[in-house]
């Protein structure tokens, strides 16, 4: 079993990731890195599915090789506690997701709606999208309804102030690399000119607004803490 | 975020374990551990590690940072220096913790052990406070935390950066007040304060 193991491994990191080739422990750091990434930034970020579908990949292998181990094996319980443990990882994701979907679905459909037009990746993943177009139905459909028992109250106002995140909520992060000048945003709009600059050192921890990371956050320059 | 996810991913440091028991290598996800002789000191993640002890199926080696003469030293270093020393491991607390409530007997001298990890804690904390506190008498808006482990920067969270937050939002209403002096609203400048960061 554990020989197959290996090689189906490698596999199915060549399947996702095409030229990268990537092990397992690489993926979870990745999911790892992604799971808090996506816990403290204030906006949703690009989504990772092909992450989480080659995570899942492992886990779904790894459980149906566990159908043929004796109970009593002692490798049984150690490989089910890490499935266990992955599993928690990559819902404790998703469900992240989710609950930012949720919160600012109108403001979040519209974003996506101008990345379609521009041609750009888009945040959300398939299903997402679904989910969150579902939501803003429901919602509008349910404050049709509320609205209709109160016929003095303006129809569509409540939609012109949707809920949006607060990009410039400050953010603990850590640089993977040296990143020289960046601006750093203290809400008195200063411009780009008159601004302070600040340079990061790889591994120096910081905190600052997300406004003025987040570029750099998407990139992957840096990461969350 | 939880200290309890703060401990999930301190869960994965490595430890060294002397196992009582006799297995081939296990392939794990994350990688292959083992293979087991008993008596023969082996590398696992932690979470492993405290798995098969509570089964009794080894013995802990405690981390080498984890030692009485070794923790005096980096907590004299705490007491002298202004800034934050480079703490042994980037998750001390959460191995401490772990290690001494799971497996106190295989750990010389646990107790000490646990008095000066405590008070490495407690100077390391009271430090964090002066310099909270400076930040926001200063109102900056950046700050380096450099060698501080996630835990601790867990636990000035979320107060600190939600008044940052603040902070942030009454320079910039003094600055639309600047700008447009006829606007008595500044309901513009303001977000609602939804946050995950809990």
């Amino acid at each position: 079993m554990d020989e197959t193991a290996i090689e189906e491994l490698d596999l199915s990191d060549a399947e996702s990731f095409e030229e990268v080739q990537l092990t397992a422990a690489q993926v979870i750091e990745m999911m790892e890195e992604a799971w808090v990434n996506e816990k403290f930034a204030p906006e949703i970020l690009p989504h990772k599915m092909e992450v989480v579908d080659c995570l899942l990949g492992q886990i779904a292998y790894m459980e149906e090789n566990l159908q043929s181990l004796a109970c009593t094996d002692f490798r049984k319980s150690v490989h089910q506690l890490e499935v266990d443990r992955l599993r928690f990882l990559v819902s404790s994701y998703l469900r992240t997701r989710l609950e930012k979907i949720e919160t600012y679905v109108t403001h979040i459909l519209k974003q996506e709606q101008l990345r379609h037009e521009n041609k750009e990746d888009l945040y959300l993943s398939k299903q997402e999208s679904k989910f969150a177009k579902e939501v803003a139905e429901a919602m509008k459909q349910n404050f049709d309804g509320l609205v209709s028992f109160y016929p003095g109250l303006p129809m569509e106002e409540w939609m012109s102030q949707p809920v949006q995140p607060n990009m410039h909520s400050f953010v603990f992060l850590k640089s993977k690399k040296d990143v020289n000048e960046v601006v750093i945003d203290d809400g008195t709009g200063a411009t780009a000119g008159e601004s302070d600059l600040v340079d990061f050192r790889e591994g120096s921890q910081i905190l600052m607004a997300y406004s003025s990371v987040a570029g750099l956050l998407k990139k992957g320059d840096v990461k969350l803490i | 975020m939880d200290t309890d996810e703060v401990e999930f991913l301190g869960e994965k440091q490595n430890i060294t374990v002397v196992p009582t028991f006799n297995s081939t290598v296990v392939h794990l996800i994350s990688g292959d551990v083992g293979p087991f002789r008993a008596g023969l000191p082996t590398n696992v993640p932690l979470w492993m590690g405290v798995q098969l002890k509570q089964r009794r199926q080894c013995k802990i080696q405690p981390p080498d940072w984890m030692d009485v003469d070794r923790l005096t030293e980096i907590r004299e270093n705490e007491k002298q220096s202004q800034t934050f020393s480079r703490m042994p491991s980037d998750h001390y607390m959460v191995e401490a913790k772990i290690l001494l409530d799971c497996a106190s007997d295989d750990i010389p001298r646990a107790d000490e052990i646990r008095t000066i990890i405590k008070d490495i804690w407690d100077i390391r904390m009271s430090k964090i406070r002066t310099s909270v506190n400076k930040l926001i008498k200063n109102a900056d808006s950046y700050a380096g935390l450099d060698n501080l482990t996630v835990m601790e920067i867990n636990s000035i969270r979320p107060i600190l950066p939600h008044a940052l937050d603040q902070i942030y939002r009454i320079k910039a209403s003094k600055r639309l007040k600047a700008t447009s002096q006829n606007s008595t609203t500044f309901h513009t400048s303001t977000r609602p304060s939804t946050s995950f960061a809990s």
